[in-house]
């Protein structure tokens, strides 16, 4: 006798696949948010009890008004006018010390202006930077300032 | 005459379906950041960037004078007064003193209150710091 063969066809079922890994897609569209992770970097200096005496004539003054103006050693300068300022003086030093105090009523965003400008003075010409070392970058806070101002007997 | 109505099975192919959806799952698991701070904030420009290394503790000045956000850098920001500062941070330092931190701030946010949180991070001897900044555009 002739037995037909019963041929049944074997597959993996896939269909609530594309069900999982859409609800996969909505979780990550969910939780994710494209950060920003990026930012200026800047190292404070240690703490010290008794600060070093600064000569002010050595450094170089950068302040940011309420305004958004920017006085270096007492003149009006552009925010693109600084990496010249800064060229001469420091490729004859580059020990140069650099101050940069912001006024208490002017935005953040001014200072981080600056702040990305002097950066740049380090970055490689290639880059758009000066590729001139700085070493010198220190951010005094307002409390500092007023007691490096009292030593200097200055208002 | 009889006509026989000729069936035509239609069906619709899916079965490239989860390939393309795991596609999208890897990129989003590629592109996925899990942030610990999910202030909205109009951060300030800069052309240099660097990258936030992780596990960066988060200090977010959220425009409210005398309030922060803080996260220590693995669990969601949470609310705190800027007085408490003086606390998380040296707890931070104590445990790690090379510990980076990251200040988030509105960018037209006065800058007594960006003061404020440098002399806290230098009074707690803290050395690494970075200010969180978007690209500038040309």
């Amino acid at each position: 006798m002739n037995i037909k063969r019963n041929e049944s066809e074997v597959e993996i079922p896939t269909s609530s696949m594309a069900d999982i890994a859409f609800l996969l897609i909505v979780f990550f569209m969910v939780t994710s948010a494209f950060a920003a992770t990026r930012g200026l970097d800047y190292l404070l200096p240690p703490k010290v009890d008794v600060p070093e005496n600064i000569e002010p004539e050595e450094a170089v003054h950068i302040k940011i008004l309420a305004d958004t103006s920017i006085l270096i050693d007492g003149d009006y300068y552009e925010l693109d006018e600084i990496q010249s300022y800064l060229k001469p003086k420091l490729e004859r030093n580059p020990e140069k010390p650099i101050l940069l105090q912001t006024e208490m009523d002017a935005p953040y965003y001014r200072m981080v202006d600056v702040l990305d400008q002097l950066k740049k003075v380090s970055e490689p010409v290639e880059k758009g930077g000066l590729g001139i070392p700085m070493k010198h970058l220190s951010i005094p806070t307002n409390k500092e300032f007023m007691e490096i101002m009292e030593r200097m007997g200055l208002e | 005459m009889k006509v026989k109505n000729r069936e035509i099975k239609t069906n619709i192919p899916t079965a490239s379906m989860s390939d393309i959806a795991f596609l999208l799952i890897v990129f989003f698991m590629v592109t996925t950041v899990f942030t610990v701070d999910r202030t909205d904030v109009k951060l300030p420009q800069s052309e240099l960037r660097l990258e936030v290394p992780r596990n960066t503790a988060y200090i977010v000045l959220t425009g409210v004078e005398g309030m922060i956000k803080w996260s220590a850098g693995e669990e969601m920001s949470e609310d705190y007064s800027v007085d408490d500062l003086y606390q998380l941070v040296g707890m931070e330092m104590q445990k790690n003193s090379n510990k980076y931190f990251v200040i988030k701030a509105d960018k037209a946010t006065p800058y007594r209150q960006i003061d404020k949180v440098f002399e806290i991070l230098k009074e707690s001897y803290a050395k690494n710091i970075y200010l969180l900044t978007q690209q500038e555009t040309i």
